[in-house]
């Protein structure tokens, strides 16, 4: 507000360095060199073209679902049933891979589509549970409970292997179902095509359609929305499936190229993970697809910082974790603008010049 | 305490609010700060209680210069500014609302702070209810509560921002009372800021006139209003005569409506109102007149009756589908229910003007040109909707409606609006009710109503009285209406 | 806002430049280091499904690498715990691998059947390296390239002197055994507790052996997943209800001795026999009868042993128990271990049990063997080979089963 311009941009820099920091000194604590560890985890991300393309492979659903989060956020949801979906759209292209066998573009476009209607269904029933007055943190909650028991269902019966049950996975698909892949990595140049496609949508609809103008209506004030001629109702729901048709889309890339096959946990938090990057990247496009690689570049890094280290494997989770909890105690003020739109036009005052 | 504005000056982009303005606070005294909408006043009120930083010029309290960084340093100072719109946080309760405002905070016992906040509204003559919620709560009650943060948080000098408006006639003869009492018994300084020159007249002992962010006088108070309005218009605004009636078909027909909220039940209304015709409603705050006007926009449910727009029955009408009817809602916080903070004009404009999947930005622009030439709004297309003052926010939301609306129903059109801007808001719906359209309005002013319907019911406790003819009913007669008489 | 987003950005920029700044500078003595260790020993690969400290599986297989490493001189185990999706969706076999490898890794054990089909694929990419996949059997069907082999323990034979140290305890003839999932492993090992309880009740109590009740309910999983597999506490809390008086698991936790102990401090007569780990009686010790345990370490110095001499050859490994020292983690690959509630009679009966099983005397899967459905598994007079044990497609005739 106020601030002398040094100070607050210092606020900026404040959450980053104050986590890599507190992470440094969490590294000195358990005796370990907090350079050899962030070198670690650079090599671990970087160190090889297999490894940046492993990197990459683990960010595109990331990325996928952060940018559905930012649709649904543009109404001033909160749409933490992503997990869910992101997991209903896995279950949907194993659907399709299990049950038909189709030249591969063929097979691979109705894999997907399956997997982006699974997505949106899920993540509709969501909007159709608020409407009911059940919130979307809640009802939200409550599908991806339903979604991983659906998965241990589905892997353990009727799409269990020929060897017998367990709750490890389906048997692999066939060849003409799964991604082509780069190499010995899981990189697939049709998985990053289509993050490269879901982007232009989400940037067409958040700054160009009407239908993104309306979102923002709504997300900033529901009821001034609502005046103007916006449906709460029926935005709600759209921007709803559109954000879980991306993350089912994420969630087949993960059974399609990362995996060969539905597995348990066949997400393992990427949902969640993609909240934490859109709050980190206050909400802003372009920087979401950069958050999502820092966040991807840390975790695969740290794969290499266990095996160099022989630390805890989750120093990369403390790392992200800690500096988004910072970026919130600090104070990010689009975050909180969102959160609490409602409460703040209430109070803030009506004009600056009369 | 006296405090004093030494050349203080600020602009907004081009926009010059105020400009190099020196005044003086004496202890003990309350003044009125005049001037037509976009004189800077509240650009002033703003700086001087810390919200906004002045780009030159100092404040001093008692000789000493003095830096706020926020109205929260202001108020350490000794200076409270209570805002038209109070800032308290509608979910929580009353006694919830107080307790963030003061040190310690929420960590002060419940019961030891309900009781202070009991005796502290005694003292000022509020009847404050510690466990109410905000939300449920008149704008009259908020603000009165908003005072007694301001006073228990340490203020010495209180500005008050169109502190009448929408409060009922009895809440403003306390609130009045309490501010006489503060500034002779407590030697409190109080800042006034008013559109309504009997107010002002009423209650001030001095009059401050600013006028296109200059200091252009002032007066000692009482004197005759006609030197306050030379000093405030460079020119004298001319009222817009009232058009006759015209009377078309039925737009709007209610038959033994009932609407019912937890706090009010309204009585059964039956009531017609025909294109090109105005009704106004009047009544205290929260008697059934506003539960009437959102019922027949489609805002709240019918709990019976019937309802017909343009003729047709609308047994479960909700606002979107009234829309599209050609029936069309302003409500009286323009940017809570209206205008949407962070959109700018041109994306209003589009959002409720174009068709088609993609927004054609240069055409939304163009349009919204035309419109703030058409409305005389201080603005460009591309101004944030908040950074508008509230008259220009008001033409905004005039300047959104179709040239198509059959039925306009309106909360407070002109609250805290100067003379010349409500005078042009009324032109603008004259206009649209010769063009056909049927206007239903409410207002907590008695004259607006007299001069401006055709017709006026009054809401007395849910009940609504007979209608009576505007032309022939008085003051009086609304008067003993509102007070609940037959 | 617009100086905000170049402050983040360059930010993250300065943050990416100082990590690449210091990694090469810091992975120079790494690589010197792998250098040196390659030259002076053995580097091993440890992939665990779960946490190193589970006091379960994966701790018994950590322990194993430690053991390794105490007995081999220049020897270096790395660890990568909690592969799973759940755990680390960021992390595939194949990644930890290939990241094991380039740290010199010789030989990598993958310790789960989780592992099975992803590390026959990627043994396929690192001919050089020696690749052991715990409890699988591609090495056994010639699924597996040449350096990828199977080991696992003889539990077996230990989950029948479970099932005996059971039967010689029970006073209501009725014993309740809490199953994991379904698969040939679990089949095997709990039709091995139903033999050996059914051999004692007859040979030792000179009770029918066909009075004796044995029920299974398997809970679906390793361990409880609330929502999605049976509670282990209310299916032990089942059994005890419907008679049973000797519980056995062949679940990873501990609900059965738990809930077992809660009971019996309430007076109630009932016992029972956990699993895996080898000091699982430590939680209810007056109520244990002894624990069948798995011991990784000898295994898995002799494989790194072998490596290491550059003599290792492809082989699938179900290694028996050292009889002569049943108890001892560093000798034998499976144990078991008499609990403080196994006394008296019970006691003697269950060595003499044990000394004729080592000696070959009792051979518990001499035919008859009929399957549940009555199927005949193995003939009359007929013993059953190692394959037929390994693959037995389904619990045995006499078994209560649920799920």
């Amino acid at each position: 507000m106020t601030r002398p311009a040094w100070l607050a941009q210092l606020w900026t820099l404040a959450p980053v360095l104050a986590a890599l920091l507190l992470t440094s000194l969490l590294l000195v604590a358990f005796g370990a060199s907090p350079a050899e560890a962030f070198s670690a985890m650079w090599q671990g991300a970087f160190g090889s073209q297999d490894r940046l393309l492993t990197t990459v492979a683990f960010w595109i659903p990331l990325l996928l679902s952060a940018l559905g989060l930012l649709v649904s956020f543009r109404a001033g949801l909160w749409n933490i049933g992503i997990e869910g979906q992101f997991i209903l759209g896995a279950i949907g292209a194993s659907w399709v891979a299990l049950s038909l066998q189709l030249p591969a573009p063929l097979q691979i476009s109705l894999e997907v589509l399956a997997a982006m209607a699974a997505g949106a269904l899920w993540a509709a029933l969501a909007g159709l549970l608020k409407r009911w007055g059940v919130h979307e943190i809640f009802g939200g909650l409550a599908l991806n409970n339903l979604a991983v028991i659906l998965t241990n269902f589905m892997i353990s019966g009727p799409w269990q292997p020929p060897e017998g049950g367990s709750f490890r996975g389906t048997a692999p698909f066939h060849a003409d179902a799964l991604l082509p892949l780069v190499g010995s990595t899981r990189f697939s140049l049709v998985a990053l095509a289509l993050a490269g496609l879901a982007f232009g949508l989400v940037l067409l609809a958040l700054r160009n359609s009407r239908w993104g103008l309306r979102l923002k209506a709504l997300g900033r004030n529901p009821r001034s929305a609502r005046l103007l001629g916006v449906s709460s109702r029926r935005e709600t729901l759209l921007a709803m499936a559109f954000c879980g048709a991306l993350a089912g889309l994420g969630g087949a890339l993960r059974v399609l190229s990362w995996f060969d096959s539905l597995r348990q946990s066949i997400s393992g938090g990427i949902g969640y993970l993609a909240l934490m990057v859109v709050i980190l990247a206050a909400f802003r496009l372009f920087w979401t697809p950069l958050v999502a690689f820092f966040f991807a570049s840390v975790l695969s890094g740290s794969i290499v910082l266990q095996l160099r280290t022989q630390l805890h494997s989750s120093l990369g989770d403390i790392l992200t974790g800690v500096m988004v909890l910072l970026v919130l105690l600090f104070g990010n003020r689009e975050v909180l603008q969102t959160w609490w739109s409602e409460v703040r036009s209430a109070r803030r005052t009506p004009g600056r010049q009369s | 305490m006296r405090v004093e504005l030494d050349k203080i000056s600020k602009s907004f982009g081009p926009v010059q609010a105020n400009r190099g303005i020196s005044l003086t606070f004496e202890a003990g005294r309350i003044y009125g700060l005049l001037g037509e909408n976009g004189a800077g006043k509240s650009t002033l009120m703003k700086i001087l209680s810390g919200y906004q930083t002045p780009d030159s010029g100092r404040i001093l309290l008692d000789a000493v210069p003095q830096q706020f960084r926020s109205p929260l340093d202001a108020l350490a100072a000794g200076i409270g500014m209570l805002y038209q719109d109070p800032l308290d946080v509608p979910p929580f309760t009353v006694l919830e609302n107080y307790l963030l405002g003061q040190p310690g905070g929420l960590a002060i016992p419940r019961r030891t702070a309900a009781d202070q906040l009991r005796q502290l509204g005694q003292h000022y003559g509020f009847d404050v209810h510690p466990h109410e919620r905000i939300e449920d709560l008149s704008l009259g009650e908020r603000q009165q509560l908003e005072l007694l943060r301001l006073l228990s948080g340490g203020a010495q000098l209180l500005i008050l921002d169109e502190p009448t408006t929408g409060i009922s006639a009895e809440q403003k003869s306390v609130l009045f009372n309490s501010l006489r009492d503060l500034a002779r018994k407590e030697r409190k300084t109080l800042i006034l800021v008013s559109h309504k020159l009997e107010e002002v007249q009423d209650l001030c002992d001095q009059a401050i006139v600013l006028r296109q962010g200059d200091y252009v006088g002032g007066a000692k108070l009482p004197c005759p209003s006609r030197k306050l309005v030379n000093l405030m218009f460079a020119e004298l605004p001319r009222r817009a005569p009232r058009p006759r009636p015209v009377a078309g078909t039925p737009q709007l027909e209610l038959r033994d409506l009932v609407v019912r909220t937890p706090r009010l039940a309204l009585q059964p209304v039956d009531l017609s109102l025909h294109a090109g015709e105005v009704l106004g409603l009047a009544g205290l705050e929260g008697n059934g007149q506003e539960l009437l006007l959102r019922a027949c926009a489609g805002l709240l449910p019918l709990a019976g009756g019937e309802l017909r727009l343009a003729g047709q029955r609308q047994p479960r009408l909700d606002y979107l589908a009234a829309r599209k009817l050609g029936l069309h809602y302003l409500a009286a916080g323009r940017l809570e229910e209206g205008l949407v903070s962070g959109m700018t004009l041109a994306e209003h404009m589009a959002l409720v003007s174009q068709n088609g999947l993609f927004v054609d930005r240069a055409a939304s622009r163009a349009q919204t040109r035309r419109q703030i030439k058409q409305y005389q709004i201080v603005a460009r297309p591309g101004s944030r909707v908040e950074e508008l003052s509230g008259g220009n926010q008001q033409r905004v939301l005039f300047g959104l409606l179709p040239d198509d609306a059959q039925l306009i129903l309106a909360e407070h059109p002109t609250r805290g609006l100067d003379l010349r801007s409500s005078d042009w808001i009324w032109q603008q719906l004259d206009l649209r009710r010769r063009e056909g359209a049927a206007i239903l309005f409410l207002s907590a002013d008695l004259d607006e109503l007299l001069e401006r319907s055709d017709r006026i019911a009054v809401f007395s406790g849910g009940r609504m009285s007979r209608l009576l003819d505007a032309r022939q009913t008085s003051l009086n007669e609304l008067g003993h209406l509102i007070g609940g008489g037959a | 806002m617009i100086f905000h987003k170049k402050v983040v950005f360059a930010v993250l920029l300065s943050l990416t430049l100082v990590l690449g700044a210091c990694a090469p500078a810091a992975s120079q003595p790494d690589a010197a280091a792998g250098e040196d260790a390659a030259a002076e020993g053995l580097t091993i690969g440890l992939i665990l499904v779960g946490p190193r400290n589970d006091h379960g599986w994966s701790q018994a297989h950590y322990e194993g690498g430690l053991f390794v490493e105490e007995h081999l001189p220049g020897s270096q185990v790395i660890v990568f715990e909690s592969l799973n999706p759940a755990d680390k969706p960021e992390a595939t076999v194949a990644s930890v691998v290939a990241d094991m490898v380039e740290q010199g890794a010789k030989l990598i054990i993958t310790t789960s059947d989780e592992f099975e089909e992803d590390t026959t694929t990627v043994a396929a990419s690192h001919p050089e390296v020696v690749f052991i996949n715990v409890s699988g059997d591609d090495a056994r069907t010639g699924e597996a390239p040449a350096n990828l082999g199977n080991v696992m323990g003889r539990m077996e034979d230990m989950k029948a002197i479970a099932g005996c140290a059971a039967a010689l305890n029970t006073q209501t003839g009725h014993i309740g055994y809490v199953g994991p999932l379904i698969n040939h492993e679990t089949i095997r090992l709990t039709a091995s507790a139903y033999l050996g309880a059914r051999h004692c009740y007859e040979t030792y109590r000179g009770e029918d052996p066909a009075a004796l009740k044995f029920d299974v309910t398997w809970i679906g999983f390793w361990f409880n997943i609330p929502g999605v597999t049976l509670d282990p506490t209310e299916v032990a809390n089942n059994f005890f209800d419907t008679g049973v008086d000797v519980i056995m698991s062949g679940i990873d936790t501990t609900e059965a001795i738990d809930v077992t102990a809660q009971r019996a401090a309430a007076d109630e007569a009932i016992l029972a026999v956990p699993y895996d780990y080898l000091n699982a009686c430590d939680s209810a010790p007056a109520f244990c009868l002894g624990v069948p345990f798995f011991s990784w370490g000898p295994a898995y110095l002799a494989l790194a042993e072998s490596v290491a001499a550059g003599a290792w050859e492809q082989s699938w490994d179900w290694n028996a128990a050292n009889w002569d020292a049943l108890t001892d983690p560093g000798q034998t690959d499976v144990g078991w271990l008499d609990g403080p509630a196994l006394q008296g009679q019970a006691a003697s009966d269950l060595h003499d049990f044990i000394a004729k099983l080592a000696a070959g005397e009792v051979d518990l899967w001499a035919g008859p063997v009929n399957l549940r459905d009555g199927t005949v598994y193995v003939a009359a007079g007929q013993s059953a080979t190692d394959e037929q044990i390994w693959y037995l497609p389904a619990l045995l005739q006499g078994m209560g089963e649920s799920q």
